[in-house]
């Protein structure tokens, strides 16, 4: 036998590494709280901001940070997590490193929810239902489309595809007969905001994912099984199609949840499991945290550049994260050097 | 060399696989056609056959990755299409012919994964389960392979790690579909010669799909011969592997002569340019 010179320990090494950026990643999400809760027109230093949250010192402070800051910030930490956990799943169940909620149909799904809402006039509240309403609308799309080939990943890629693209010329096409008004606000909801959250919207939509995620948490066995392809899956007692037709869905209505929270927010989901990947290695049940965590670091950091360092007025989020983000995520390729994932 | 002559008394009937008028299709292309069949418990079963044959097709049909147009497969009695995943996987393991790799995955943790069907969904990690990872890494020698990720193993190394997956799902039948492909003949025989201490050792069933017949003779009890999808012979290599038989079946003239090594039957294709010097 030809020993190979790879180092021992590999799966030790990853589990420190991946607690170790673990660590690092909720510091951060701490800090960026605090300075995402401090910083406004009222200035606040980081203590005092948390302080307030928990309804600590000035009381001016504590309604400014509890009932203005805070929901919008716990927002962009909710769908971060979730949006990057979706993500991360769809890489795996697709085997294609370019699946996410942009490419599969959940964006447009979306989007298409929430400007049918906004052309018919209807209560601004019932936004979030339609958008989730949609991107379940495109999970069955997909579902739909698929499962005569027994739901085989090659044939998923292209009708994800499909779908997403039949499902934003939709929406295109309303957003060009609305008057600008509207459009603005549709624009707002395509593309991914997090400004007028509130606390309602907040607990809603922070149970469901919380719930959904904990799904995922629990199906991260047969996940694992399915990455082996379809025979050994077959082999060991899963039944390929109608499980990864049910992982999808599960990885989708996370994704639909945050795009009820916050429209659908471009690149978050296609990013962190990439960046998390380069940390900590492959995708396994010990970096489902890591990935959470670096979900939401990213989409409250975008928040900030949003609200205090980009001199732009109602800027959604979406158009930072998707910006800044592919530069980015591009840089971190080129340095590692070697295709992202293997397919064999 | 491990001796492969079992004899008849020690082929038990628990285990039993079985087609009854079994039609396999892809789509409208009919690739197994009305096959009755049954293989020996306790026993090691080489499907042979020429390519597209529906050999690989056959194992797929027997390990229900592929639903029957028409027929059953039964184990025990038992139609196959009608137990639960679960309940099969606990008595049937399978090593596809070309299985994915996980990106990066170590040889542990990818032999863990064979104790799927025994775990429950939120059953920790048993001392079974470690026991049966133990037990499959040292049976097929990788245990000093254990931290290392497949996709950098050799050929050989990261096929002994995939049965070891199959190992570990600790079941009495083994399906095994061309499990020698792609690998060098020192290679080729160390998995043969694995399989052949599993049956001897560990008293698993196995069946496996294999292309060279010298190799299906010295390693197999039984022998099951395909072509076009319909069953050309099946009995004791000794028996089956004739002359007249490859001859029919792979359109080859060839003589068979016992092997000098272990007297089954070997297969020696005819030599054209001998037969034309002969013939001048």
């Amino acid at each position: 036998m030809t020993a190979l010179a790879v180092p021992v320990g590999t799966l030790t090494r990853r589990r420190a590494r991946t607690a170790a950026w673990s660590a690092l990643a909720a510091a951060l999400l701490v800090v960026l709280t605090a300075v995402a809760l401090g910083t406004g027109q009222v200035s606040l230093s980081g203590w005092d901001a948390l302080r307030a949250l928990v309804g600590q010192g000035d009381p001016g402070n504590v309604l400014v940070v509890q009932q203005f800051r805070a929901p919008r910030v716990v927002s962009a930490l909710i769908a971060g997590a979730a949006l990057a956990m979706a993500g991360s799943m769809l890489q795996r169940l697709f085997r294609n490193p370019l699946a996410s909620p942009d490419t599969i149909g959940v964006t447009g799904g979306a989007s298409f929810g929430a400007v049918l809402m906004l052309a018919t006039g209807a209560s601004q509240q019932l936004i979030p239902l339609a958008a989730l309403g949609g991107g379940l609308l495109a999970a069955l799309l997909l579902g739909g489309l698929a499962w005569r080939s027994k739901m085989a990943v090659t044939r998923l890629v292209l009708v994800g595809l499909a779908v997403q693209q039949g499902l934003a010329a939709a929406v295109n096409l309303m957003i060009v007969r609305f008057p600008a008004e509207l459009a603005a606000s549709a624009m707002q909801w395509t593309t991914g905001s997090l400004y007028g959250r509130n606390w309602t919207e907040v607990w809603i939509g922070g149970t469901a994912i919380a719930l959904t995620a904990l799904a995922v948490l629990l199906c991260q066995r047969r996940v694992a099984v399915l990455d082996l392809g379809d025979d050994s899956a077959g082999g060991l007692g899963l039944n390929p199609g109608r499980d990864r037709l049910r992982l999808l869905l599960l990885g989708i209505t996370l994704a639909s949840l945050a795009a009820a929270l916050t429209g659908p927010v471009a690149f978050v989901a296609l990013a962190v499991p990439h960046l998390v990947r380069l940390l900590a290695g492959p995708p396994t049940l010990g970096t489902l945290g890591l990935t959470a965590l670096t979900g939401a670091v990213l989409l409250l950091s975008a928040d900030l550049l949003v609200l205090h360092v980009i001199p732009v007025h109602g800027l959604p989020v979406g158009a930072v994260t998707a910006t800044l983000g592919a530069p980015w995520l591009l840089a971190l390729m080129i340095r590692q050097g070697r295709p992202p994932q293997r397919s064999t | 060399m491990t001796s492969t002559t079992t004899t008849v008394e020690s082929v038990t009937t628990a285990n039993r696989l079985a087609a009854h008028g079994l039609d396999l299709r892809y789509g409208d292309r009919t690739i197994v056609d009305g096959l009755d069949l049954e293989l020996p418990g306790g026993a090691v079963t080489a499907i042979v056959g020429p390519n597209a044959c529906g050999k690989s097709t056959l194992l797929r049909g027997l390990v229900r990755l592929l639903d029957p147009a028409a027929g059953t497969v039964t184990l025990d009695g038992s139609d196959v299409h009608r137990m639960p995943a679960r309940a099969l996987a606990k008595r049937m393991g399978l090593l596809p012919q070309q299985p994915v790799t996980p990106e990066a995955i170590t040889v542990e943790a990818l032999v863990r994964l064979g104790r799927y069907p025994h775990q429950r969904m939120l059953s920790p990690w048993s001392k079974t389960d470690q026991a049966a990872v133990e037990e499959a890494l040292a049976r097929t020698g990788t245990a000093e392979l254990r931290d290392q990720q497949v996709d950098r193993l050799s050929g050989g190394q990261r096929q002994r790690a995939w049965i070891a997956l199959a190992l570990a799902q600790d079941t009495e039948l083994l399906l095994l579909d061309e499990p020698t492909t792609f690998l060098d003949l020192r290679h080729q025989l160390d998995v043969l010669d694995l399989v052949a201490d599993l049956h001897a050792e560990a008293g698993r069933t196995v069946v496996m799909v294999l292309h060279d017949l010298g190799q299906a003779a010295r390693y197999a009890d039984h022998l099951v011969v395909l072509k076009d999808g319909r069953l050309a012979a099946a009995g004791p290599p000794t028996e089956v592997l004739t002359a007249e038989l490859v001859e029919a079946v792979f359109q080859v003239p060839c003589r068979v002569v016992p092997d000098p090594e272990t007297g089954t039957p070997l297969v020696v294709p005819r030599s054209r340019t001998r037969s034309r010097a002969t013939g001048r």
